[in-house]
């Protein structure tokens, strides 16, 4: 993949002091340029949860005695204009950051006003939003062949498409859901960095051509992760969410994607369970895979951040795979167990039969109209087992209304009535077995139902 | 756009001029008078009031001031003049506005020639004020430090070169603004405003099994600061506005945890700012029982009834730090509670709260029956 050099189009400048130059709006003439320091340092938090990424740039300024104007430009960038902000690292008691101009009819330009005791060099961190760089979380499981355990290992996919290079950045990644108003990439293609007064929807530019025009290749990528080391991952809780530090500094140009291992877990015990329920899943069984994000599942270091999981299957003793399915998971907290859905199942038979159906107890007014009546359903339930391996079922029945009576007869297993209008029947099958129980309803109805 | 700037002019004229009532009778001076003074008075959030000051000659007897401002939105109605150098000998006699003419003139009897300091006063849209927080919480998110910025947009059509901009908090302070400028100033700075922080699980808005869903189902988190001494604050009332919160990440660094934006916050009320989701608190609602009891007047002709109900709600912390999660209930009508684990705060007729402890990777179980009285059938 060939990529031509960009400048990058981030630039930072200092202006002298001369106002005059400033007056027309179009004369940001980079005439009076004093120095362009390039960056430092840089660090990017890049948020899962929002298409945002917190940038934070170092960059020694030279300063002179009394006013500064800085000039800071982003065009063609996905910044937010309203996030900037700029912070001496020190002399901070000696130099006041007065006000950021956004100077009229020009966008992708800022002026800061600073008042300054000191001359010279200073450090300076500016930080600001940009949009366009993504990272998310994926997993690849492996069962062993007997279903009992597996190998997870979790990755992180960084992507860069913010039209900026980042070039030794700290890269930190926030597992967490924030609470956003705007999205950053729709503030950063505002024409006026804060909109009008009174305007409904803000002046926004036409999309970004960049936007669209680079799209990883996967072969690249998987390349280039090859030949690297793999970097260790610093995890941490801050808040309602967890901050990961990849060890030392990454380059991230613009355009490309970076592939980081995240952990690796071997001999995970996972359970089988296959769960019926007509009103969520229809008329067939569902498979899980059960493990929990804690100790006695080799994991439970930092909670799951929410990906996909692809899920294969060693067959035979050279290690030969199968595909199983891939389903996302949810973020999982340390401590929780995990029910990764793999999809329906036609290797556990699940099904109900009506057998018998009476009504009575009828109650009426008015001679004619009926106000409440009793039902009594029997159904009989046959579950079976069509695998090598033993299979747990988990059944649930949803009953209608809330005034009724229940007995079961047979092979039931374990049973449990979860709330008002649910019980659950959970069946042990070992392998190619066959099980079934009858429950009867009794149900009151209407009238009947006020007792 | 074309803009033109807000001028008055003052004419001399003789009788003659005055019994015409045409445009031309308003002749513009070559010598404007300058502004000296201009204040932008951004106080009231849906009008930008602007005050400026200029020197006018007068001559003896009759004068007509011509004001016009083509290109900027000024409320005709709204256009005042103050004479300030002798009130009492002098004064306004009539306004007029011209047709198709966005101008004014204002006729002013004088007992002398000299000059005269005026006040002209306006409503001014297109320009107004915001305001932004930028929040910065500790690494224990016991305290935070609350930095308030002012946004200035002039979109007026009018340059203001040096004006005093007023708010109804903080000092006034001079600065120049032109049109089609935006200009963000650090106005107001708090430190170590303690933060409570504050989990709600709301019933009436939460999936109650979150375990069957597909998606992830977050506890929303607050923080709640108050805006009054003890909090290092309390100075005055705090404007509205969007609030983004940092928190210091323990290593010379921060991370965004979060923006939302803020009601108005007077003295001594409660500042709230959503910040985002807590994933690590989960809340599963069962109801256990829902059954109609006492059928009246007989059970097969029921007119009205009461009703049953069992709820167990069960609070799971994944975090390692103990927290209190806010367990809002809604009962609709009327209704006793029957049987209760925890003591519970009526916030109104139909909503209670329950102010639950979780411990550190700990779980509550809370169960709760009521009653619902006389509903009808």
């Amino acid at each position: 993949m060939s990529k031509t050099k960009r400048m990058p189009a981030f630039t930072f400048f200092a202006l002298s002091l001369l106002a005059a130059c400033l007056a027309a709006g179009q004369v940001f003439a980079k005439v009076d340029l004093v120095t362009l320091p390039a960056r430092d340092k840089v660090q990017l938090t890049i948020y899962n949860s929002a298409d945002l990424t917190l940038a934070r740039d170092t960059r020694s300024l030279t300063l002179r005695k009394g006013r500064n104007r800085l000039q800071f430009s982003w065009a063609n960038t996905l910044i937010d204009p309203t996030s900037l902000e700029m912070l001496p690292l020190s002399e901070s008691r000696g130099i006041l950051v007065r006000s950021l101009e956004y100077p009229p009819r020009v966008t992708g330009l800022g002026i800061w006003n600073l008042d300054s005791q000191v001359q010279g060099k200073v450090p300076f961190e500016i930080t600001y939003f940009t949009s366009g760089i993504s990272w998310r979380a994926y997993y690849l499981a492996t069962l062993a062949s007997d279903e009992s355990t597996m190998r997870l290992e979790g990755y992180v996919r960084v992507n860069n498409n913010s039209g900026e290079d980042y070039e030794n950045a700290e890269t930190r990644l926030i597992v967490g859901k924030i609470n956003l108003l705007d999205r950053i990439a729709e503030l950063a293609r505002r024409q006026e960095p804060y909109g009008r007064p009174g305007a409904v929807s803000p002046g926004v530019l036409p999309q970004p051509a960049y936007a669209a025009k680079y799209r990883m290749e996967e072969a690249a990528v998987g390349a280039k992760a090859a030949m690297e080391a793999p970097k260790e991952i610093r995890k941490e809780g801050l808040s309602e969410y967890f901050l990961y530090t990849i060890e030392g500094t990454e380059d991230v140009p613009d355009g490309w994607g970076k592939r980081l291992v995240s952990f690796a877990a071997d001999t995970v015990p996972v359970r089988n369970l296959y769960r019926y329920e007509e009103e969520k899943y229809g008329q067939s069984s569902v498979r899980f895979l059960l493990f929990a994000n804690d100790k006695e599942h080799r994991l439970g270091k930092e909670p799951i951040p929410d990906g996909l999981v692809k899920v294969f299957r060693r067959v035979d003793k050279e290690g030969r795979l199968s595909y199983v399915g891939a389903q996302d998971i949810k973020y999982v907290p340390k401590g929780e167990e995990v029910n990764l859905n793999l999809g329906s199942s036609d290797q556990v038979l699940v099904k109900p039969v009506l057998m018998e159906f009476t009504t009575d107890n009828y109650e009426w007014r008015d001679t004619h109209v009926i106000t409440g009546w009793d039902e009594h359903r029997t159904v009989r339930v046959e579950v079976a087992n069509y695998r090598d391996i033993p299979a747990k079922v988990e059944i649930r029945r949803n009953f209608p209304g809330n005034a009724w009576t229940l007995s079961n007869k047979g092979d039931y297993g374990a049973y449990e009535k979860v709330d008002a209008d649910t019980v659950q029947y959970v069946i042990e099958l070992p392998a190619h077995a066959r099980k079934a129980f009858t429950y009867k309803l009794d149900l009151r109805t209407g009238s009947r139902a006020h007792r | 756009m074309k803009r033109w700037p807000i001028v008055p002019c003052a004419a001399v004229f003789a009788a003659a001029l005055l019994a015409s009532p045409a445009v031309e009778a308003r002749t513009k001076l070559a010598a404007l008078p300058e502004r000296e003074a201009n204040l932008v008075r951004l106080d009231n959030p849906s009008a930008t009031l602007v005050e400026e000051e200029r020197v006018l000659t007068l001559q003896e007897g009759e004068n007509l001031v011509d004001f016009s401002w083509r290109g900027v939105r000024v409320d005709p109605d709204s256009i005042r003049i103050a004479l300030l150098s002798h009130p009492d000998k002098a004064n306004l006699l009539s306004v007029s506005y011209p047709p198709n003419e966005a101008a004014l003139t204002w006729r002013i009897h004088s007992n002398g020639a000299w000059e005269e300091r005026v006040r002209i006063s306006y409503l001014l849209a297109d320009i107004d004020r915001l305001v932004t927080y930028k929040a910065l919480a500790t690494r224990d998110e016991k305290a935070l430090d609350l930095d308030a910025f002012l946004v200035l947009r002039n979109f007026s059509g009018e340059d203001f070169e040096a004006a005093t901009v007023s708010l109804d908090q903080g000092d006034p302070f001079a600065g120049k603004i032109a049109h089609e400028e935006t200009r963000q100033l650090h106005f107001l700075s708090f430190k170590g405003v303690p933060i409570r922080k504050v989990f709600t699980w709301d019933s009436g808005k939460i999936p109650w099994e979150p375990k069957r869903l597909d998606r992830n189902v977050g506890i929303p988190v607050c923080y709640v600061i108050r805006n009054d001494k003890a909090s290092s604050m309390g100075m005055s009332g705090l404007w509205e506005g969007k609030t983004r919160v940092f928190q210091d990440d323990g290593h010379g660094t921060t991370i965004f945890l979060g923006e939302d934006r803020v009601g108005k916050t007077p003295v001594g009320e409660e500042m709230k700012i959503y910040i985002g989701d807590s994933r690590d608190i989960s809340v599963t609602q069962l109801k256990k029982r829902d059954l109609r009891i006492n059928p009246r007047p007989s059970a097969s002709r029921v007119v009205l009834y009461d009703t049953d109900e069992a709820i167990t709600a069960r609070l799971e912390n994944f975090k390692d730090q103990a927290v209190t999660v806010d367990l809002v209930e809604h009962i609709p009508g009327e209704w006793d509670m029957e049987k209760t684990d925890l003591a519970y705060e009526k916030t109104d007729a139909n909503t209670i709260v329950f102010h639950v402890m979780l411990p550190a990777k700990g779980k509550v179980e809370l169960e709760f029956a009521y009653h619902r009285r006389n509903i009808r059938n």
